[in-house]
C-alpha cells in the first residue's frame, strides 16, 4: 500500500503511545498481533521481521528474568527459604516490560517500509527544522546499523573458533559483558565519522536547502491518520476511565 | 583436495546478476593459490562463500569431503583461518594483547603457551608497543597486522586471505611475505586475494583469475602463462 511516510509515522506514534499506556500482558498482546497484522498489510514478511527481532531475544529474556525477580508480590511461585524470588505478579511485570519492547519495535519497523528521505521530508512539510527531521531520521537508521554491527562482531567472534551455541551461558555472559564497550564504542566512532562526512559536505553551512520532490497527502492519508488519532484516543479514554 | 567447489553460485539478495556462478574448484592442503580479478569480481564473494559465512545459492562446497553447510561457522573457522578485506569488522576486542589470545583462551591453551605465543605475534608484527591500545585506535595498516596476528596466532592449518597487503608499508609487506612463506614451507595451505601482482608474482604457484564471478583462466589447467588484467 502506497501510504504518505507521514501516515505511517502517526500510526507508529499512536502504536507506541498506546504500548507505554497499557499495563497489562493481555492488551499489549492484542496491541503487538494489530502491529504485526500492520507490518504484513505493508508486506513485511514474518521471517524477516523474526530476523530483525532475533539480536534483542537475549536481552529481552534478561529483562524478563530480572523484572520477574525483582518486582515484588504476593502469589510466589518460588522461594528461597524465606526469601520469595518470584511470584505470579513478577512474572506478569515481566511479560508486560517485554511485550512492550516487543510492540514498541515492531511498530519501528513500519519506519523501514519507507527510504529514510521520505521521511526527513515528511517531517519538514511539516515544519518541523530539518537539522531535527535529520536527527531522528539518523537515529532511526543507526538501529539496523547497529544491528549489523552485531551480526558481524559474532561472525568474527565465531570465526575465531568459537561455537557460540556451545559455550555455557555463564562464560557467554561474560564474554559479552567484554564485548559490550567495544562493539558500543565501533559505533561512536561511526558516529564521529558520519558527523565528520556531514561538515565535510557543508551540512547546515547556507540557511537554505533545495529539495528535491514534494509529498503529497492523498485521501487515503487523511483517512488513515484521522481514523488512527481517533482510535487511539477512544482506547486511551477507555483504559483511563 | 582440502577444499572443492562443484558449479558453486551466489546472489546477493535483491541484486540481479549474480555475484559467482558456476565456479568450479579444487584446493590442496598445501601451496599457496592467488586469486585475482577487479573490483567485483566476485573474489571476496567466493572465499565468504568457501568458509560457510555466505551459504551457495547453486552447487556444493566441500572441506575435507564433508560439505560445508555441515560445518558450524567456528568449526570452519578452526581448520581455515580466515582475514576479511576490512579488518574493522574483525576486531572486536578491548585491547591488542586480548585481540591476539582470543582464539588460544578459547581453545583452552595453557597459560605459559599462550603468553610465549602473544608476545612472538605481537613481536613479528610490530604491536608489542601498542599491546594496551584499542585495536579501533590504530593505524589502517596496524589494524590489518592485528587482524592478521590474530588469526595466525591460532595456527590454523589452512589460511584464506582477502587483501592481506591492504595499507601495509613495503617492509611490513615483505615482513608479512616471509611469514607466509614460512607457514607455507609447514605444509599449510594460503588462499591469497590481491590486486597487489608483484605480492601475488611473489608468493603465488597458482593464480586463478576471476571476472564477472567466473573463472577466467587458472594456471593449474593452462600451465604458465595465466591472464593477467
Ligand atoms: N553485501 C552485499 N550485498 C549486495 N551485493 C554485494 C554485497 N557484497 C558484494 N556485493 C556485490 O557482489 C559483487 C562481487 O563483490 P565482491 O566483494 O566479491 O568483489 P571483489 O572481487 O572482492 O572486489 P574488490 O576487488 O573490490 O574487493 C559486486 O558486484 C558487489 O557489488
Ligand atoms: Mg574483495
Amino acid at each position: 500500500m502506497l501510504l504518505d511516510p507521514r501516515s505511517k509515522m502517526i500510526m507508529v506514534i499512536c502504536i507506541s503511545s498506546l504500548a507505554l499506556i497499557y499495563n497489562t500482558p493481555a492488551r499489549l498482546l492484542q496491541l503487538l498481533l494489530v502491529t504485526l497484522v500492520l507490518l504484513f498489510i505493508f508486506s513485511f514478511n514474518l521471517r524477516v521481521i523474526a530476523g530483525y527481532l532475533k539480536p534483542f531475544v537475549f536481552l529481552m529474556f534478561f529483562l524478563f528474568v530480572v523484572q520477574s525477580i525483582f518486582s515484588p508480590g504476593d502469589r510466589v511461585i518460588l522461594a528461597l527459604g524465606p526469601v520469595s524470588l518470584i511470584s505470579i505478579e513478577g512474572v506478569l511485570a515481566g511479560a508486560t516490560v517485554v511485550l512492550r519492547l516487543l510492540v514498541i519495535t515492531a511498530a519501528a519497523m513500519l519506519f523501514t517500509t519507507f527510504s529514510s528521505r521520505d521521511f526527513i521530508l515528511g517531517l519538514v512539510q511539516w515544519k518541523v527544522p530539518y537539522e531535527i527531521a535529520f536527527m531522528v531520521s539518523t537515529a532511526l537508521r543507526f538501529l539496523p546499523l547497529f544491528r549489523d554491527e552485531l551480526k558481524n562482531v559474532l561472525t568474527a567472534i565465531q570465526l575465531r573458533g568459537v561455537d557460540l551455541k556451545k559455550v555455557p551461558w555463564g562464560k557467554k555472559m561474560v564474554m559479552y559483558r567484554r564485548l559490550t564497550f567495544p562493539v558500543v564504542y565501533r559505533n561512536m566512532l561511526k558516529a564521529e565519522q558520519l558527523a565528520i562526512a556531514m561538515e565535510a559536505r557543508a551540512f547546515r553551512a547556507y540557511p537554505q536547502r533545495t529539495y528535491l520532490r514534494q509529498l503529497n497527502l492523498q485521501r487515503v492519508d487523511y483517512v488513515v491518520i484521522l481514523l488512527s488519532l481517533l482510535v487511539t484516543f477512544i482506547l486511551i479514554m477507555r483504559y483511563i476511565g | 583436495m582440502f577444499l572443492e567447489l562443484r558449479q558453486v553460485g551466489f546472489s546477493y539478495p535483491q541484486k540481479t546478476s549474480p555475484a559467482v556462478i558456476g565456479i568450479n574448484l579444487s584446493l590442496k592442503k598445501s601451496g599457496i593459490t592467488a586469486i585475482v580479478g577487479p573490483n567485483g569480481s566476485g573474489k571476496s564473494t567466493l572465499t565468504k562463500l568457501m568458509l560457510g559465512i555466505l551459504p551457495a545459492s547453486e552447487g556444493q562446497i566441500y572441506l575435507e569431503g564433508r560439505n560445508i553447510t555441515e560445518y558450524s561457522l567456528a568449526e570452519a573457522g578452526r581448520r581455515i583461518g580466515y582475514v576479511s578485506q576490512n579488518p574493522d569488522l574483525q576486531l572486536f576486542c578491548a585491547s591488542v594483547a586480548e585481540e591476539i589470545a582470543f582464539g588460544l583462551v578459547n581453545q583452552g591453551c595453557d597459560v605459559a603457551t599462550l603468553e610465549e605465543r602473544v608476545n612472538f605475534y605481537l613481536d613479528y608484527f610490530e604491536l608489542a608497543a601498542y599491546r594496551k591500545s584499542f585495536p579501533l585506535h590504530l593505524s589502517q595498516g596496524e589494524k590489518q597486522r592485528l587482524a592478521i596476528a590474530a588469526v595466525l596466532a591460532n595456527e590454523p592449518e589452512y589460511l584464506i586471505l582477502d587483501e592481506p597487503t591492504n595499507g601495509l608499508d613495503a617492509y611490513r609487506k615483505r615482513l608479512l611475505e616471509e611469514y607466509l612463506h614460512k607457514v607455507a614451507e609447514l605444509g599449510r595451505g594460503i588462499l591469497l586475494v590481491s590486486h597487489d601482482i608483484a605480492f601475488v608474482d611473489r608468493m603465488a604457484e597458482r593464480i586463478i583469475a576471476l571476472a564477472n564471478g567466473q573463472i577466467q583462466s587458472d594456471s593449474n589447467q593452462r600451465g604458465e602463462g595465466y591472464l593477467c588484467y
